[in-house]
């Protein structure tokens, strides 16, 4: 979370005259170096924050690819888990920081690509070409 | 058709209850999220943005009744993803109106007309219905050629067969005050009960990052259009909280006033931050930094929110403070035309998006000079 806790705080919010929104990396397709416990901390808060799969291997060499939909996070790596759906059961699960040897963002970013602004330029062209029923249909769950 | 009195009735007698009983912090919607999965792609919506395998899922209805029961909220509100896409929805709604809880279902209305004969009209039940302003600026928000039509077709069949419905509206930067307003009259034409309003919120999982309201617009924006009001609106809302959309109250954000379960379990801190999970209502209670959020804490993710979900919490909270609330929301309830000549004077100024690629203000052309006749 970029929150207080980390010293960036807007103090005077009264007087946006518009939400500054958030810049997303690319990082799909990232294999962050988990060398040391900062990168570990750095490299799952922003798979928290990643809108697709990532795909995490345990020190006992077993992978799960799913869903991380919460972190917890504690004095020690031992203590600091992830929490997610992997992508082929039911049952949430958690995994200890300290269990994890390696993080990959194998999923596909979900939101990247679908701007307001691509939508905009879409129907314009799709007007011009004489397009009825324009519109960004939600995606097919392969 | 306002506001039936016993909804009226449970709600402020809920809330005497909890300032009796000394509860600092207690809830008063239930945001219950049965599935994520949705039948439209708006960019500025921040729900959807999962992969496959968490679309597909959704909360069994024995999952939202404990939900329900565990939180003790006396309304619920059904978001989504489409509500009407869950494929257990009417036994969902059939079990929260045996509990007696005021039920808003907030549906896109796409699939109402094909989904209606699953319900009963209620007391307890009201359809919420997404319409982000007239038609081709609705189009244009839920990213969907013809949705408004579809909407609408859904709202009257709905109000035909005599359910209570209500309209639910998210403005964002670039919105026209003055179609706004002429929304207003369409929709009360139309025979809702009411209407609901809201800012857009930037989530920070969605597509649009671009096009949402600061404080200072958003209050410039509500001043303009619910200035000067017509006696026919009817708002779905705590008046307080409009007038807290205008600028004419300041309140501090109440982010345990609405909270939010879905499949993840119950969402640290509100509705619209996602930053953890709870697995018990108590523990979201009690295990959330409640000081590290609001727009009081600095916080950047909450910099610009002026959302209901926040801050319509503090404004029933106000009401039931004081007598100073109380005499507050009877006058904001009998008097609501708010007569201000400065914003008839913002409602004849162009539409000045922060960025410029807005279609919004390039569909129709600004309305004509306006006289406060026309307000």
């Amino acid at each position: 979370m970029t929150g207080p806790a980390d010293g960036k705080t807007i103090k005077d919010a009264d007087s946006l005259e518009v939400a500054p929104g958030f810049a997303h990396e690319k990082l799909e397709g990232w294999v962050p170096e988990l060398a040391g416990e900062e990168e570990v901390r750095q490299a799952l808060e922003k798979a928290f924050d990643y809108r697709g799969d990532v795909t995490i291997t345990r020190k006992d060499g077993s992978t799960v690819e799913g869903y991380i939909f919460d972190r917890r996070s504690g004095k020690t790596l031992a203590d600091s888990a992830v929490r997610l759906f992997p992508k082929d059961a039911d049952q949430k699960i958690s995994i200890p920081y300290s269990e994890i040897a390696a993080l990959t963002f194998t999923g596909r970013d979900t939101a990247a690509g679908k701007s307001f602004e691509a939508w905009v330029r879409k129907y314009w062209e799709k007007k011009a070409a004489g397009e009825k029923n324009i519109g960004i249909q939600a995606e097919a769950l392969e | 058709m306002p506001v039936p009195i016993s909804q009226m009735w449970t709600v402020a007698s809920y809330v005497v209850k909890q300032k009796l009983a000394g509860r600092k912090r207690y809830p008063l919607v239930l945001m219950l999220e049965p599935l994520f999965r949705c039948n439209l792609a708006c960019a500025g919506c921040g729900k959807i943005q999962y992969p496959a395998h968490i679309l597909k899922k959704e909360l069994t209805p024995e999952q939202c009744f404990r939900a329900v029961d565990e939180c003790g909220a006396p309304m619920v509100s059904i978001p989504g993803g489409e509500p009407l896409m869950h494929p257990q929805i009417g036994k969902i709604v059939e079990g929260l109106v045996a509990r007696q809880k005021y039920i808003y279902l907030c549906t896109n209305a796409l699939l109402l007309k094909e989904k209606i004969d699953l319900f009963k009209p209620s007391k307890y039940l009201t359809f919420s219905v997404h319409m982000d302003g007239q038609r081709e600026h609705h189009d244009f928000s839920v990213c969907r050629e013809g949705g408004y039509d579809a909407a609408l077709e859904g709202v009257k069949e709905a109000l035909r067969r005599g359910f209570r419905v209500t309209t639910n509206t998210t403005l964002f930067d670039g919105a026209d005050p003055n179609s706004v307003r002429e929304f207003f009259d369409e929709m009360m034409e139309l025979g809702v009960e009411g209407m609901m309003l809201s800012p857009g919120y930037s989530y920070d999982k969605a597509p649009d990052q671009k096009h949402f309201l600061g404080r200072a617009r958003t209050r410039k924006l509500f001043r303009a259009i619910l200035s000067n009001r017509k006696k026919t609106w009817q708002f779905n809302q705590s008046p307080l909280f409009l007038e807290f959309l205008m600028g004419e109250r300041h309140y501090a954000c109440t982010p345990w006033g609405m909270p939010t379960y879905n499949i993840f379990g119950w969402q640290k801190p509100c509705y619209l931050l996602q930053d953890g999970y709870a697995d018990t209502f108590k523990e979201l209670m009690e295990s959330t930094a409640w000081q590290e959020y609001g727009t009081e804490s600095g916080n950047p993710k909450c910099a610009n929110c002026m959302v209901h979900s926040g801050y319509e919490a503090s404004a029933v909270n106000d009401t039931f403070s004081s007598l100073r609330g109380m005499f507050a929301t009877a006058k904001a309830t009998l008097f609501t035309r708010h007569k201000d000549e400065h914003a008839l004077k913002l409602l004849n100024e162009t539409v000045r998006p922060v960025h410029s690629y807005n279609p919004l203000v390039q569909i129709e052309e600004a309305s004509g000079q306006l006289e406060e006749t026309n307000a």
